[in-house]
Order: C-alpha cells, then structure tokens, then sequence
C-alpha cells in the first residue's frame, strides 16, 4: 500500500498557537476524500444534475451557490455547468455519466480541503475573502467560488463550519497565510480525518 | 502660552501616570491623553518647524487638521515621521522627537531660510534653477536634478526608518447595511437609528473615544454615554481608531484600524495597523467640521490655535492652554469656548469681527467688536497682538494687547471630502461661509456639521434623519446654519501699507502674499494655482488652507468664491502606511508559491530550487560541494549515459472532455488532432489569431472523449483561459468541457537510454512497456508497486529515450521512493531546471524564450508540422506576406569559433562590421554542452542558417563579456536524426 502524501505535510502541526488562552479559530485539514467533478450540456443540465444526486445519494442536485449533503457526499454547484461532490471515499462504482449528458472527471487529487470552525471563523475568512459571510447572506448550505491572495478557492459552509479547497500546488501558502492570521484570534490546529491508503 | 494642568476635571485618568520621551526629555501625561495634550501641560510650545522656512511652530488644533504639531513617534526601525500629535495617543514608553530642524525644533539653524523668505516665494526654486543661463543647458533639466537633491534636504518633513518594517499589518473585508462615519452627536444618533430599524450598522471612529463634540463638554456626558451603551446594546459593530479614508464605487470604503499603535508591549499576535474594505448598503457621513484660521502676520506663532481646540484641551484633557487669552472670532461658536475658559480661571477677551452685540457670555468675559488680528506678536512664543479695526474696505492697526495665548474662530468648513472623493463637488453656502457636501446620486447622506448644521441638538437630529433617509424611512429635513447671528467671511487681516508673511496653508508654508503673487503670474484656475503655489498639497490636503486660498484669489480675480471652483479631494483623508495596504503580501507571501507534490522530497534529495513563474522548482541537485556548472553539466552527461528524473509536475495539464474534444483540438493546434488513436500523443503547436505561436505542448489521447493536454509551464493559465472563450464564444456548439488538472496530477520525466529499466523495476504487473508495447509516443495507463495507477507517456523533450510518467499527486512522493532507487542502481541521477535545458537545447527544442510572442511557427523551425488541409486558429493569418519573408529571423543554432570561448544568453548578433544598432539576430539561451564538450546556444538570426553558412558571426554583448566571434549552424546540434529517442 503506498502512502498518500498531503500537501500540508511538512507545513501542519497540531496545537494551539496566537493569543493566549483563547480559541477563535479551529482549522484541520480533512484528508482522505474524493472529489468528482460533474460537468453536464448545457441542454442535459437536469439529467445530468439528477445522475450527481445519485451518484450522492442526494435528494436533489443543488443550483448555483448551493450544495445538498447526501449519504455519499456533499454535492456543490461550482459553476453554471458543473458539480462537484466531495465524499469521504470514491463513490461507488457506477456505470458512469453518459457522454450525451456530459462528462465526470476524478479531482480528488487537485485540491486540499481545510475546514475553518469556531466563533471568530467568519472573521478570519474575511481577512482574506470579499464574501459577506454572515448566517443570513451565507448559511449552511451555501457555495462560492473566490480568491485568496489571488488564488481561486472554492468555499461551502457546513454544519461543521467552513470548509475551503485549495488548489494543491498553493495549499501550503495558503496555509502559511490562514494560520499566521488566524494567531490574532487565537487559535488550534486539529487533526481532522486520517491519512488515505490505496 | 503658558499652559498648565487643572487639578480637575477632563477625561484623563490621573490615576494612571504615563511617562514618555520627548526631544530626550522625560515627561509626565495621564492614561486619555494625547501626546499633544500632555506636551501642553509640560509647557511644551515649540513642537515643530516649518516646512519651508523653518519657523517654529506649536499647537494648532486639537485634531487631525493639525499643522504645527507634527512630529516623530517611535525610534529605530519604527521611526514614524509626520505623526500629528493631536492624534497621538499617549502611552508609557512613548518616544517622540521634533522634525525637520538641527540640532532640534527650540533651536533650529535651518530657521536661517526664514531670513531669506523674501526670496522663497511661490515659484523661487522654478525660476532660479531650472533654464538659467548661462548655468544651464540642454533641456533644463540637468542641474534642476542635482538642485533638487538639495533643496528636498532643506526642505522636508521627517524621515522614515530605512530598514525593513518590523511590524505586520492586515487586511479584512466588513460588510454592512449602513456604514456610519463618526461617532459624534450625528453619528451615535444615526448609528442608533439605523441600528433600531434592523440594520446591519457598522460605526467608524478615528478617535479612541466614541463621542465626538460631546466628549468636550462635561454636561453632556450623561447623554453620551446613555447613547453609547444604546448603540452597542442595538448591536452596532464599532471600530475606533479607525479612519474612512476613502469611499469607492459601489459603497466601497477604505478604512484603516490602528490596532496597536497606542500599546508600548502589543501582543505580538495583532497586527499593527488593519486596511478595511468595507461594502456597505448605504453611508452616513457625520464626519464633523474642521474650524479654519484667519490669515494674518504670523498667525504660525506658537500659542496661536483655533477656539475650538482649547475648549478640547480644557474639557478633554483638564489643560488650561493659557492664562491671559484673546479669542478672535467671525461667529458665534467661540463664545462658548470663551465662557468655560473664564470659568477655568483664564483672564478672557473676545474680539468679534461683527459689529453688533452680543449676549448670554459671561460679565467676565470682555468682548470688543469690529476688531480683529493683525498680527502676533513675540517670538518664538505669542506675547500679544497687534488688532485692527474694520474700515469697512479693509482694516487699519487699532493697537496692541498682550495675551499669552491666541484662539481664532475664522468659520468653519464641513469635512466633505469622503462623498468628493466620490464625485460629489461641493457647493459654497455663502451665508455659512462654507463648502457644503454635493449631490451625489449613491446612498451616500450627510448628518450633523458635516452637512454646515451647528447646533448640538440640531445635529442630533440630522444624524437621525440621515438614518431614516438611509433606510428608506419618512424623515425631517435639517437646514444648515442655526447660529443666532450670521458668521461675517474674514479670511485674512492685512493693512494695504504692510508686506506680512500671513500663512494659508501651515504645511507648505504658504502666504497670503503666494496667492497674490500667482495671479499677478498669471495663474487663474483653481487647479494651476494648487500646483504653483503647493496650497493644498501637504499631507492635510488644505484642510485649514483651501477656503482662505480660493477666498483670496476670487477676490484677486474679482470674482465670488464659487466661480473660482474648488479642487477635488483624493483618497486617502489621511495618510495610510504603505504596510497596511501591502497587509500580509509581503516578504515570502508579495506572491503566493506554489509547490509541486514532490516539494519536499525534492529537497531532501539535495535541490537548490529556483523560480519559474509563482513554482518553486529544482534548478540542480548538486553533490559533494559542486558548483551549478559542475552539477547540471554532470547531470545532463548522466541522461545521456544512462537515466535521469527530473520532476516535471509544474507543467500545464488540461483534461480535454467531450464528444467534439478531437474536433475542438484540430481547431486550435496547427497540426491534425482529429485521428490522434486512443493511446498515442502528440506533440501540437498552437497559434494566435493573428499566426504568431502561442503555446505548444503533447496531448495524450486516453479515450475516445477524453484528452489530456499538456502546456508550457509559463502559458498554462493562459491557454486555460483561451480554450474556455473559445469554447464560450466561438464555438458554443461544441460538447466540450475543459477542466483544469494541473494540480491533481505529480508527473517527473525519465529520460536516457536506461529510463526504460528504471521504470520497468516498479511496475506493479510486469507491465510491457517495450518499443513494441509503447513505442514513441505512445500512452497507457500503468500500475507502480504499492497499487499506484498511473499514466505513462513515451514522449521526450532531451531527446533521449524517455517517458512522463503521472501519479495523482497525492503518491508523488510514494513514486519517487520507488522510481529513484531503480534509477539510482542504474547510475542514474535526479536532474533540474538546468540540465534540463542543456538537454533541449543540444537538441534544439524550444520553450518561452524563443516562443516570445514574436515568432511564428517557421521562425521556429516548425512550419512542415503546420497543416494544409485544415483550418486553425491563425492558420489564415500566418500567411500575411509579412510573415512569409525570407529574411525573417529563424531558429538557428550557435557554435563559438573558438570552442574554449563561451557566450551569452542576450548577445546580439551581427556581422563583423554591424556591431552597432540592433544587429541580425539574437541568442534565447546559451549552455555548456556536455555532448559536444563546449558552450553551444540557440537564437534567432535574419535569414536562418542557409543565409549566413559559413560567415563569420559576432555574438555582441557590449555591456557584459564583449564581442565573441561565433559560427552559426543548425539548432539539432547533438543527435540531429533522431536515432536516441527512438532507441
């Protein structure tokens, strides 16, 4: 079995860090996960967005901005014409999106999922994020896609808290960045989710 | 002045002591001071020196108007210079020094310029050197610029630290539905109404104290602080220390949060200073009013300052600013300043500039009417003044009275800057004798003095009207004005018979005398004059100057003030430190780095990296204390002897996604991509519209829908971006979906004649990867020991066997754990970004240096790949006559005569009598190779090799290593058929 290598690797320890006796900000990173992407024609964008639900085990298959969490993963609407479900493992082997309804591609290698929690979260997010964050613009169950330092980021917010994917070859930077910031709030880093084996 | 500390009374706890630094010196203030405050009640007067003339100068204003206290806060390396003491909150530890002077501000030889002032008028350094015959010559700017280097030194503010900035600064983004400017009487009132509406109400104050004019007045403190506690209790977000220096489009606002600037141990966890973007719904502007001056002969004298900010000093800050103190007034507002410094123990008059009576001050306060300042008298600090009396056409001296402090009260001009900053131009009220906010079509509203509304109350209730205009409720419109009797316009008090040096603008030491002088120049607009004279231009934009400035021009030019115009106010309000805009985008993160999936591992296994664009790659793994010559000369020799792996991860990867792939990717490469088979790459180049290359790169075929298309490292983005239009503007029809997978996938190329060992070693399943089973250019899909699928592509670009092979990035460093062990036992190496382009450039394959935007697909050598029987993207352009010229400059490869010379990369060539202007030709990239066993290059010359077989060719590098004479041969130096790659 080879050993999965994060990105975060040499850049995550565990602990808390920044001003004393307070924790704002609680981040992880989830390892482990997979994330496929959905792209449908535009005229196929039902068919194509009801093969994503099932592929989820989702109710529905969310519009823009949304995501829906199903049995297998949470289901994001990224762009006009794409999704992505992100779940804990592959999905289940199916017969796979039909070329006349569009097309599936395996991400799961291309991003690095951070999830940012506790009360001063939104606050650290909008150190970096032009997004109006508050639980009335964007609860749970909201999607958007940003920048960081110029670098575009997708973001959902979850039950858990926020959750943002990285672009793999930035993650560390992006890291650098969250964590430096995030000492101004007081702040742990925990481990979220294990290495993945294949 | 001699000012001194009450007993009693203020805000300042004197229960906290607080010690600090001045000039050397240590002084006492209390915890609520400002630096400004606490060197009044030491009985500190001269705190500055002037700009040009290096007059002394003290407090002026109690504010961030302030033009004479302006000083250094900090030492070392958090030297700040230009800090407005009136803005400084006091802490313990404090250091602060005087500016522009030596030895010090009490004693400056610099003030030897004000003997010279006659001289230093509008326009001196201009007219003296700039095109002075016979001094000067040319365009008449060559001794200007050596002029200027002393002049900026006479000349000047503080200075700055040199060395890096110390601290760190933020950024954050807010968001509103109503953004309140100023916690005043306006401010509280409008966040609170807001707030009580439902709105999402964030209120901004610059002072540490929310409150404004009602923390100048003892009796309104109960109503202040029952404001606040209803404000936070409506759940206002508050920022204090917190300046809106800008508004933007769309309710954008620029903020900046000092966090720690008033802390001597901050948690090193905080940044210093935080730069705020703020969107909001709508803006409320209670941004208060700044009071103006009058100008009158050396109306800079130390204890000269405005009515207003003694009352501050006094009320605030328990400072008595003087004992025996004259109040020249226009209107009404100075009398109560008068009345609570009579109480306060001062001995107070009050000249009115009217000639009616006034009431309800105090029997001992003695007023005298029709008289106002002519000059100031004593030196450095005021002993009297000189009044005159209105003639009705002017003013005549009226006598002399002593006073140890001077308060003036020439009007007041509403802070309009934020909405001019959008648009706004402001409109002249001449019955308040002030600029009014403009009309602007944003919700932007102005509550309270800054909207010309004087009266406390009447504020109050603007700032609540503005609230309600702001959240679409019915509301009260609030007129400005409300003084019992109307302010009489004085701008400045001179007697015709008298040269004075009458200030206007404090910070740039400009004169009454300056505006005269540049009409009689000439200058009629606004804008003209603002730039000859500099009124306006110091850090307070004209704050206190810009109204007495137009006054005295319109009435230079007959005119009313109105038809002379204003200028408009920039951003920022105020100064924002360049750290805080560069927040954390500084040092290891001005750009974000980004790392391949073998990073780490690279450098474990000894790589110096270099950058390529926002990567980090290795450039050469050096062994045993080699230099990068030796190294990537070693590296390049070890590929072609036996096998090398050099991580190639940073390379463009799109995955090309649809029933109309193959057809979408004929149209964009030059070459036929319609019939590439399942299995098979193929090395593609693609055009701009207009001919010229664009990208190139291989495409692996992996399904019958399905590509994978590699970049350049450098254009990845790019051609990203250029497939998407395409897809969404040229050829919407098409099925194809294109995805960025740059990230998901590690991939090292092997290249050398034992690569296929190397790889064979850690095939999970004994995979074939035979000539036969993959030929050259051949793709599949492979299992690594360890259950790692992978792709594996025969393509080469050293011109060696050689094979990409691509793991999810994830097992990038699970694959290098197997692949350089093999390669290792095979004497193999790991090779950089060095070696690497030795290897292409013995072979003669291009990268960005030569596909710079210039070159077209024959330039490079590869006009045969170009298709005739299809239509491309540039395919009809490329075939502009222009482009066909045989004398273009082609792809060519470049020999020194003498094989133990080398060359360099940049060198122009030419011919042997052509050594000057722009040459034939020039070289991209040069390398020792280790194949030919001397310095080889690559490059482009006129008419490629056919034109100049044979010639003697100089490779010119006139401002490095000289003129080299160099033969020109063809750019295939090393293998030029191919033998090596298919081996």
């Amino acid at each position: 079995m080879a050993e999965w290598t994060s990105a975060l690797e040499s850049h995550l320890s565990l602990g808390r860090f920044g001003t004393s006796g307070v924790i704002g900000v609680t981040l992880s990173e989830v390892g482990g996960f997979s994330l496929t992407q959905i792209s449908a024609w535009p005229e196929q964008l039902e068919a194509a967005g009801q093969y994503a639900a099932r592929l989820g085990n989702c109710e529905t298959f969310p519009g823009p901005g949304q995501c829906v969490e199903g049995a297998g993963g949470t289901l994001m609407r990224v762009e006009p014409l794409k999704w992505w479900l992100i779940a804990p493992t592959m999905p289940a082997e199916q017969a796979g999106l039909p070329n006349e309804l569009g097309a599936e591609l395996d991400l799961s290698s291309s991003r690095t999922w951070i999830r940012v929690s506790g009360p001063d979260a939104e606050g650290l997010l909008n150190r970096f994020l032009p997004l109006n964050l508050s639980g009335k613009t964007f609860p749970t169950g909201s999607v958007a896609s940003s920048a960081i330092h110029h670098i575009g980021i997708t973001l959902w917010r979850s039950q858990e808290g926020f959750n943002l994917l990285l672009p793999r070859s930035f993650a560390a930077s992006i890291w650098e960045l969250l964590t430096e910031s995030a000492t101004q709030f007081g702040a742990e880093v925990v481990r979220s989710g294990e290495p993945r084996a294949r | 002045m001699t000012a001194r500390r009450l007993e009693s009374g203020g805000r300042i706890d004197r229960n906290q002591k607080v010690t600090f630094d001045w000039d050397g010196k240590a002084l006492s203030g209390f915890a609520g001071d400002t630096l400004a405050s606490a060197l009044m009640a030491n009985g500190e007067t001269v705190l500055g020196r002037s700009f040009k003339y290096h007059r002394p100068r003290g407090i002026m204003s109690a504010g961030v108007e302030e033009s004479g206290a302006i000083v250094t806060v900090g030492k070392d390396t958090r030297r700040e210079p230009n800090v407005k003491a009136t803005m400084q909150e006091l802490y313990d530890g404090l250091t602060a020094t005087g500016q522009n002077a030596w030895p010090n501000v009490r004693f400056d030889l610099g003030a030897v310029n004000g003997l010279f002032s006659r001289f230093f008028a509008a326009g001196f350094y201009y007219k003296t050197f700039m095109g002075l015959p016979p001094f000067e010559w040319g365009s008449g700017t060559g001794l200007w610029m050596q002029y200027e280097k002393l002049i900026r030194r006479a000349a000047g503010m503080g200075t700055a630290s040199r060395a890096p900035d110390p601290d760190h600064y933020d950024h954050a983004h807010g968001f509103c539905d109503v953004l309140v400017v100023g916690a005043g009487p306006a401010g509280l009132n409008a966040a609170l109404t807001a707030a009580e509406a439902g709105r999402d109400v964030l209120l901004v104050e610059q002072d540490f104290e929310l409150g404004g004019d009602y923390l100048n007045d003892p009796a309104a403190e109960p109503k202040r602080a029952e404001l606040v506690t209803a404000v936070r209790n409506a759940g206002v977000h508050i920022l204090t220390r917190t300046t809106a220096f800008g508004l933007y489009d769309d309710g954008t606002a620029g903020l900046l949060e000092k966090v720690t600037d008033h802390l001597r141990n901050p948690d090193p966890s905080l940044p210093r200073q935080r730069f705020w973007t703020v969107r909001a719904g709508a803006t409320i502007l209670a941004t208060g009013a700044l009071e103006r001056s009058i100008a009158f002969e050396n109306n800079d004298r130390p204890g000269v300052m405005t009515a207003a900010a003694a009352r501050v000093y006094l009320n605030r800050y328990g400072v008595l600013p003087g004992t025996r103190i004259l109040i020249a007034t226009n209107n009404d507002s100075a009398y109560g300043t008068a009345v609570d410094l009579e109480a306060a123990g001062a001995q107070v008059t009050v000249i009115d500039s009217r000639a009616e009576q006034n009431a309800g001050t105090s029997e001992r306060v003695s007023i005298q009417y029709g008289l106002a300042p002519l000059e100031a008298l004593g030196r450095p600090n005021i002993t009297g003044v000189e009044l005159a009396a209105d003639t009705g056409n002017g003013w005549k001296p009226a006598g002399k009275q002593g006073c140890d402090l001077l308060l003036i009260s020439g009007g007041w001009s509403p802070v309009v800057n934020l909405s001019s900053h959008r648009g706004a131009k402001p409109a002249w009220n001449a019955e308040q004798a002030c600029f009014l906010p403009g009309q602007t079509k944003e919700p932007i509203f102005h509550a309270g003095s800054a909207a010309g509304i004087w009266p406390r109350e009447a504020c109050e209730t603007s700032g609540v009207a503005a609230a309600q205009r702001a959240t679409g409720e019915a509301f009260q419109t609030i007129a400005p004005g409300g003084w019992a009797r109307t302010i009489k316009p004085v701008y400045e008090v001179r007697a015709s018979d008298r040269v004075s040096k009458a200030f206007v603008d404090f910070q740039h030491d400009v004169t009454g005398d300056d505006i005269r002088l540049a009409h009689q120049e000439g200058f009629v607009s606004v804008e003209h004059l603002k730039r000859y004279t500099t009124l306006g231009m110091a850090t307070d934009q004209g704050r206190m100057g810009n109204v007495i400035g137009l006054a005295l021009m319109a009435d230079a030019l007959g005119k009313d003030i109105p038809d002379v115009g204003t200028t408009r106010f920039r951003p920022p309000y105020t100064p924002v430190a360049i750290g805080a805009l560069a927040g954390r985008n500084v040092a290891g993160h001005f750009k974000a780095l980004r790392r391949t999936p073998l990073h780490d591992w690279n450098l474990r296994h000894g790589a110096t990296m270099t950058e390529a664009g926002l990567w980090h790659r290795p450039w050469y793994f050096a062994q045993d204390g080699e230099t990068i010559d030796e190294a990537y000369v070693r590296e390049a020799a070890t590929v072609r002897e036996t096998v090398g792996i050099c991580d190639v991860s940073s390379l463009g990867k799109i995955a090309v996604q649809g029933p109309d792939a193959a057809e979408f990717l004929n149209r964009v490469y030059s070459n036929g991509f319609a019939k590439l088979p399942v299995g098979k790459a193929r090395y593609g180049i693609m055009l701009r519209d207009d001919g010229m290359v664009m990208d190139d790169g291989t495409t692996w075929r992996l399904g019958e829908t399905d590509f994978l298309t590699t970049t350049t490292t450098a254009h990845a983005g790019k051609v990203m971006v250029w497939f998407e239009e395409l897809l969404q503007t040229r050829w919407p029809d098409l099925k194809v979906h294109v995805s960025s997978v740059s990230d998901h996938w590690a991939g090292v190329s092997i290249a050398g004649p034992k690569s296929r060992e190397a790889i064979s070693a850690i095939l999970q399943d004994g995979t074939d990867i035979s000539n036969e089973a993959l030929p050259f250019m051949g793709v599949a899909g492979v299992t690594l020991k360890g259950n790692i699928h992978a792709l594996i592509a025969r393509i080469s670009f050293s011109g060696e066997r050689a094979y990409e092979l691509y793991v999810p990035a994830g097992f990038g460093e699970a694959m290098m754990d197997l692949l350089w062990p093999s390669a290792k036992a095979l004497g193999g190496c790991l090779y950089g970004m060095e070696a690497l382009g030795t290897l292409r450039i013995e072979k003669g394959h291009v990268t960005g240096a030569e596909l710079d935007g210039r070159v077209t697909i024959d330039d490079a050598g590869l006009g045969k790949m170009a298709s005739t029987k299809k239509a491309f993207i540039g395919s009809a352009l490329r075939q502009r006559p222009e482009l066909l010229r045989q004398d273009r400059p082609q792809l060519i490869g470049i020999f020194p005569k003498d094989k133990s010379q080398r060359f360099k990369g940049g060198s122009i060539l030419c011919a042997p009598d052509g050594t000057s202007g722009f040459g034939d030709g020039w070289i991209t990239a040069v390398t020792h190779s280790p194949a030919l066993g001397h310095w080889i290059g690559i490059g482009y010359i006129s008419g490629g090799v056919e034109a100049w077989r044979g010639l003697p060719v100089i490779a010119s590098d006139p401002t490095r290593s000289g003129d080299v004479e160099v033969e020109i041969v063809s750019p295939h130096m090393v293998d030029p058929e191919g033998v090596r790659v298919h081996g």
